[in-house]
């Protein structure tokens, strides 16, 4: 092969881009074309070509529906598909496990929690009232994380502390969400709607707030790509390269706990897509972080999207919970890998 | 010895507890001092637990002494960041990650680490040393390989190129050859003896004193924390100190310059000479 090693990689990573980009213009106009009212493809480039002539007004109804519903709807997805895959390709470095996902330090409990109470107590925040269920939700992902973090240090810091602080904590939560559900049995369709995990009332200004964050939290994460192949080496051997690893992992577990939390508040748990698609990806294109974080936002978001394409279709004009479609989907092609790559590769 | 008397490594009066202030405990460490020439092989002994890993810690600055000063190449370890230290530093550890797919070339590039100057990608003077080192250690043909598909033997050599490709002033390896067969051990300490030739000062700290009295220049033995006998492998390796350090009986064979050290049974900690009914080892060696 011609180049060096650098340059293959470089290579690599904009056949990734540009695969990645591809794929998501055209789920992107899939995902808007359908719908409580579905719409053809055609009309709903059509209105989108229109929408950006006119400025962003919309001139009917079905424009309109495009772009105050699908479109945030459409974009959050991508976020929360690229914020989820990245959270968890980090957590396995940082944790150097891959068998844990980005809610380890007990941020789908808190977010549970706060969530639940505020379904359950109609939480009204002055002047936020669209905003009472993510706040808490996010309010408790935050306390959770917290927990788990005076919890791990005061155990000497060291990530699987983080590790057992997070299932200590994520134990206690949890607990405290199953007994709010039992006493208020009634209100369970509310509570369940958001615990499954949902895109459907996502606005433009809640998809701009994940769009910010995770677009912010995801450059710095890629930035350190190359640390993150060092940490794999694991503590020591890390510090003697020359890295700081304690206050490396310190900030990191907080960055990708927010992260993490911000996907979870607006949208609901999520699971899989953490867990999964970093392995996923590191059977088909190995574990040098620069090529895996890429990779694994690309995929965590086509096959989010894909995804949130189906709940909204196969039972339309109803809708089923993402959180189970994503497993649905992402099980049996993960068990077809397994049984093709696991005898090539060590699992 | 052909290399000029250099001095890389002086530990000087290092002194280690594990303990904190609210919680102390004894010394690991007590006033450890050993000058280390350019491109010497030092071997360190010692049973289980007398130091060894902590005081081969101390001088890449993983920990730091509570007393006394390390200095490598004249510069005191403590007053180094350690980016400074591993580019002086580097250490073979015990074995690779192997869970996380990465290819032998992306392993042995993190020697790199302390190098590379931009943000993401290693420079071509970076990959052209790692296919150098990939190439004195022959792993080039595993280059695409993944860690966890390699044998023990793959490992230990990909873990040398690993600490090569670092440059080190000083190449640290805790029991290199733990996990290796006969002839892996020996192609192991052999390639630490070359690199010692090439200018590196190697120090090693192994169980098998048969491979340390092969291959290393100077031994140290290291018992409950202290330096209990320091010198040519020939000069202080006899049954005396083998029986005080480890608590075994040995036959030492000296034949042609080379030193064999066979071991009999646990020692009788009354230091009488009872005979030990279970043993037959004595007859067979006293041949």
């Amino acid at each position: 092969m011609e180049g060096t090693k650098a340059d293959r990689a470089k290579l690599k990573l904009a056949i990734i881009f540009g695969l990645g980009t591809v794929s998501l213009l055209f789920l992107f106009f899939i995902s808007i074309t359908v719908g409580e009212v579905s719409t053809s493809l055609p009309e709903a480039i059509q209105s989108t070509w229109n929408l950006i002539i006119h400025g962003g007004e919309a001139q009917n109804t079905a424009e309109l529906v495009i772009l105050n519903l699908r479109i945030p709807r459409t974009l959050s997805v991508i976020a929360v598909g690229i914020g989820l895959s990245i959270a968890g390709a980090v957590m396995q470095a940082l944790i150097r496990n891959p068998l844990v996902d980005p809610y380890i330090t007990g941020v789908s409990s808190g977010a549970a929690l706060g969530a639940t109470l505020a379904v359950l107590g109609g939480v009204t925040i002055a002047g936020l009232a669209n905003y009472a269920l993510p706040v808490m939700a996010f309010i408790g992902a935050a306390t959770a994380f917290i927990f788990t973090m005076i919890l791990a240090e005061a155990a000497g810091g060291r990530p699987i502390s983080y590790v057992l602080g997070g299932v200590i904590v994520g134990i206690a939560l949890q607990a405290g969400v199953t007994l709010l559900m039992y006493f208020n049995a009634n209100q369970l369709h509310g509570i369940l709607f958001w615990l499954f995990g949902s895109f459907a009332y996502m606005t433009w200004d809640s998809t701009l707030i994940v769009i910010t964050v995770v677009a912010a939290l995801t450059l710095v994460m890629l930035l350190y790509a190359k640390e993150f192949n060092v940490v794999l080496l694991g503590d020591e051997q890390a510090k003697q390269l020359g890295m700081n690893v304690k206050g490396f992992k310190r900030a990191m577990f907080m960055l990708v706990s927010a992260l993490a939390a911000v996907c979870v508040a607006f949208t609901g748990v999520i699971g899989f897509v953490g867990l999964i698609v970093p392995h996923l990806v590191r059977m088909l294109i190995g574990g040098d972080h620069r090529l895996l974080l890429p990779a694994s936002m690309m995929f965590g978001a086509n096959i989010l999207l894909v995804a949130d394409i189906v709940c909204k279709t196969v039972v339309a004009p109803s809708e089923l919970p993402i959180g189970a479609m994503i497993s649905i989907i992402g099980a049996p092609f993960f068990g077809y890998l397994m049984i093709r790559m696991g005898k090539e590769y060590v699992m | 010895m052909s290399c000029e008397d250099e001095l890389t490594v002086k530990v000087d009066n290092v002194s280690f507890s594990y303990g904190t202030k609210r919680n102390p405990c004894a010394k690991t460490l007590k006033g450890i001092t050993i000058n280390a020439q350019k491109g010497q092989l030092i071997g360190i002994m010692g049973p289980n637990g007398c130091g060894k890993t902590t005081f081969m810690r101390c001088i890449n600055k993983v920990l730091k002494p509570q007393e006394g000063a390390i200095y490598i190449d004249g510069k005191d370890v403590d007053r180094l960041k350690m980016m400074e230290v591993a580019k002086l530093c580097a250490n073979i550890p015990a074995d690779v990650p192997d869970d996380f797919h990465l290819s032998v070339e992306e392993f042995v590039a993190l020697g790199r680490y302390p190098y590379v100057t931009g943000i993401w990608w290693e420079g071509e003077k970076d990959e052209r040393l790692v296919r150098e080192a990939m190439a004195a250690y022959h792993v080039t043909h595993l280059r695409e390989r993944k860690l966890g598909e390699l044998s023990s033997g793959e490992k230990a050599r990909v873990l040398l190129a690993k600490g090569a490709v670092q440059q080190p002033k000083i190449l640290l390896a805790d029991e290199p050859s733990a996990h290796l067969d006969l002839k892996f051990k020996l192609q192991v300490m052999q390639a630490l003896k070359d690199l010692s030739r090439q200018g590196v000062t190697v120090i090693t700290a192994s169980h098998d004193i048969n491979l340390i009295a092969k291959y290393a220049d100077l031994v140290i033995i290291i018992s409950e924390g202290g330096i209990l006998s320091y010198g040519p492998p020939s000069e202080i390796i006899n049954e005396e100190i083998i029986r005080a350090v480890y608590g075994v009986e040995v036959l030492v064979i000296r034949e042609k310059g080379e030193l064999f050290v066979v071991p009999l049974r646990p020692a009788d900690p009354e230091k009488g000479n009872n005979e030990d009914p279970g043993t037959c080892e004595k007859g067979i060696v006293a041949d």
